[in-house]
């Protein structure tokens, strides 16, 4: 559709990403005042911005172990689903087996399981296997989440490569295995791509597994670190902007880097083209 | 030349593609959740030693039944000869007699007197038996009822003994064998299984009742707000403009934070002493006061529903605007020929044609406020006093906080059971469309 944009409508958009951003815009606001002010003003802008608040966020916690310890969670969360699941999804979609209806129905029904359903057995299978407070512990239960959405996200892409491609490589004497190596798997890079970002912000994002699993302050990821920063006494808001700003800006980094594809990842499980 | 190799057909190559990943899936998904049901049916806690396991059978713990065993005899023996009257005398050659009647019948089993001596070899050693296989051992159940029952009426007879002694010490004596006979009855345990009775308490538990009408009332509120907001976005949104990226961007930044982190912001925000959301919602007379939000069960599910929407609508957004933007152009052109204004436009085109996106976005942002979890926990704890706690929550705290793995696996079964049912409905609604395009 090509309705034009007039005045009216530039508002409202600029209404609409105030809106959306006003918390990241005060909370940034909010990282740079001196600790005295956050508590006697509702001033927008300081007159003595400061960087004493960053420096308590790194001191007071081990931020930035935090980050390395998501980090690594994900990373590896998302390339052992997304390698499992680029086989599945592609058996899924082209080549002859029988029962894909079911597989694909579990596929679907487990993406949709409740975690904490899960959370007791998972909990006792990672003590007895001696892996709480490791990097271990959590990708076990994460590959819970990420491998029925990497299968159902990848299906998705798989399915939109011409099948004549695949066709033509078959009659050039390929074997299967050599149509998926060469043909489809570079096709689908892209699609595979994009189920990785879309993992790695899943595993980066989860609570309640990293919450029980990894209780020691050292093997924390992001998510359960900062929401350890109130103190018994008092909410030192300070540090807790100042680390809040510091871990959204990797993932405003990929978002801006990313934006398409995660967009194209979102919608291509919903709607049917 | 090269031997040809040897070659899977494409049936082979897929079945061995498929299976590593429904292995994983059966393995940390499914076998996880059967677990969850089983574990359901027991009076299973972590931090109750005698109830530390999940037992079908009465069990003993060697580890305390041997150790006390050891000791029994020796005290037995001891008191015999400190004991006055004839009649204590005859009592305690009575009671020697039943526990070493009740222990020959325990280790006439070949293989349990190969444990007991294990287990007394390690002890000897002042080991600890770290070795669950080891350290309990299946018993009959009467034969365990009937031991505790002959252990409990023992040991009430050495109290009756210490008490109408006069001796001090001997009454110190007879106390402390007394006792010993009380731990070792506890070493006997009674089978945990406890079948749907963890179901019938949740049934009659007023928190219950509650967490899952808090969750229930989340789900519907802050999904009908963002379906409502997002379609409205999304139509807005749905034409060429400069600066598209930077709306998807912003869009996109809320539902890519990790949700904790959010939380950790709209507590800030909500704080009643510095929290700018509170302070405007304050002065501008919308809340009784700026404390209200996060001190009161009202204020605090307002508080949650309004970051949920905040931080899921965008994703509502995106989902109807991708389905929007498969509507051909030219249904509308032909009805502007036709006619038609743009009230009738949305609702026989845009709405129709959306059915199918919209109910598939509902589905699963439904599941998904279901299982509220994190937001809830970090922005209110689930209080004050319980009143903003979802189920989830409930069914954690019960978990880890109470360590009562029994209660807490039967109230995330009931989520289970109701994100199961959600799903079948929208399935219902939905039909085979979910399916329609992936598989052939």
């Amino acid at each position: 559709m090509n309705k034009r944009a007039g005045i009216g409508f530039y508002v409202f958009l600029i209404i609409f990403v105030f809106l959306v951003m006003f918390p990241f815009i005060w909370v940034f606001l909010t990282s740079i005042k001196p600790v005295g002010e956050i508590f006697s003003s509702f001033n927008w802008f300081t007159k003595n911005p400061t960087l004493d608040s960053y420096v308590a966020a790194f001191t007071q916690r081990p931020l930035l172990r935090y980050m390395l310890n998501s980090f690594v969670v994900s990373i590896v969360t998302t390339l052992l689903s997304v390698a499992f699941a680029s086989f599945a999804a592609y058996a899924l979609t082209r080549l002859p087996i029988k029962g894909k209806g079911l597989i694909l129905g579990i596929v679907l029904a487990s993406s949709m399981f409740p975690q904490v359903a899960i959370l007791s057995p998972m909990f006792n299978i990672v003590t007895d296997l001696g892996l709480r407070n490791s990097y271990l512990g959590l990708v076990i239960p994460y590959i819970t989440i990420s491998l029925p959405l990497s299968i159902w996200i990848l299906a998705t892409f798989f399915q939109k490569i011409p099948y004549e491609l695949e066709e033509s490589a078959k009659l050039d004497g390929a074997s299967p295995f050599q149509t998926f190596r060469k043909i489809i798997f570079p096709l689908a890079a892209p699609g595979v791509f994009t189920t990785g970002i879309l993992v790695f912000i899943a595993a980066w994002n989860e609570y309640l597994f990293a919450l029980t699993i990894n209780s020691n302050d050292s093997w924390r990821t992001v998510p359960v670190g900062i929401s350890m920063y109130t103190s018994e006494f008092s909410i030192p808001w300070g540090d807790i902007s100042a680390a809040t700003v510091i871990v959204t800006i990797p993932i405003v980094i990929l978002v801006l880097i990313f934006q398409r594809r995660i967009v194209s990842g979102l919608t291509s499980g919903s709607v049917k083209e | 030349m090269k031997k040809r190799r040897f070659q899977l057909n494409e049936k082979q190559l897929g079945y061995a593609f498929v299976l590593p990943s429904l292995l994983l899936v059966f393995v940390v998904i499914l076998w996880p959740v059967a677990q969850s049901f089983w574990n359901s049916m027991f009076d299973y806690r972590l931090n109750d030693p005698t109830r530390s396991e999940k037992m079908m059978d009465a069990n003993i713990d060697l580890e305390t039944y041997v150790d006390n065993y050891f000791f029994i005899e020796s005290q037995l023996d001891a008191l015999a000869d400190t004991a006055v009257g004839d009649q204590d005398k005859q009592t305690i050659h009575e009671i020697e007699d039943g526990i070493e009647k009740h222990h020959s019948e325990l280790i006439s089993d070949k293989q349990v007197k190969e444990k007991v001596d294990k287990v007394d070899k390690l002890l000897m050693r002042y080991k600890p038996v770290n070795n669950t296989d080891l350290k309990y051992q299946k018993v009959d159940n009467d034969f365990a009822a009937d031991y505790r029952k002959a252990l409990s009426s023992y040991e009430q007879d050495l109290v009756a003994i210490a008490e109408s002694s006069g001796d001090k010490d001997a009454q110190a004596d007879f106390q402390q064998t007394a006792d010993l006979l009380g731990s070792t009855n506890e070493a006997i345990l009674k089978s945990n299984f406890i079948g749907f009775d963890n179901y019938k308490k949740y049934f009659k538990d007023k928190r219950m009742w509650q967490s899952l009408g808090n969750t229930t009332f989340f789900t519907v509120i802050s999904v009908f707000f963002e379906l409502v907001l997002g379609l409205l976005v999304a139509l807005l949104i749905n034409r060429t403009f400069k600066g598209r990226g930077l709306i998807r961007a912003s869009v996109l930044i809320p539902w890519a934070v990790p949700t904790a982190v959010a939380a950790m912001m709209w507590g800030f925000l909500y704080d009643g002493q510095s929290g700018i959301v509170a302070h405007y919602l304050d002065v501008l007379k919308i809340i009784p006061g700026s404390s209200w939000l996060l001190s009161t069960g009202d204020g605090g599910l307002f508080s949650i529903i309004l970051a949920d929407v905040w931080k899921t609508t965008p994703y509502m957004a995106l989902l109807i605007l991708a389905g929007l933007q498969t509507i051909p152009g030219s249904l509308y052109e032909a009805s502007d020929v036709d006619g038609a204004n743009k009230f009738q436009q949305f609702f026989n085109i845009t709405l129709p044609l959306l059915k199918s996106s919209i109910l598939v976005a509902l589905l699963f942002r439904t599941l998904d406020a279901f299982r509220v979890f994190d937001l809830i926990y970090v922005l209110t704890g689930g209080g004050p006093a319980n009143s903003t706690e979802s189920i989830s929550v409930y069914a954690y705290k019960t978990m880890f906080a109470q360590q009562n793995f029994g209660e807490g696996s039967t109230l995330s079964v009931i989520v289970f059971l109701c994100v199961a049912l959600i799903s079948f409905i929208y399935v219902k609604l939905i039909g085979s469309e979910l399916f329609a395009g992936r598989t052939k």
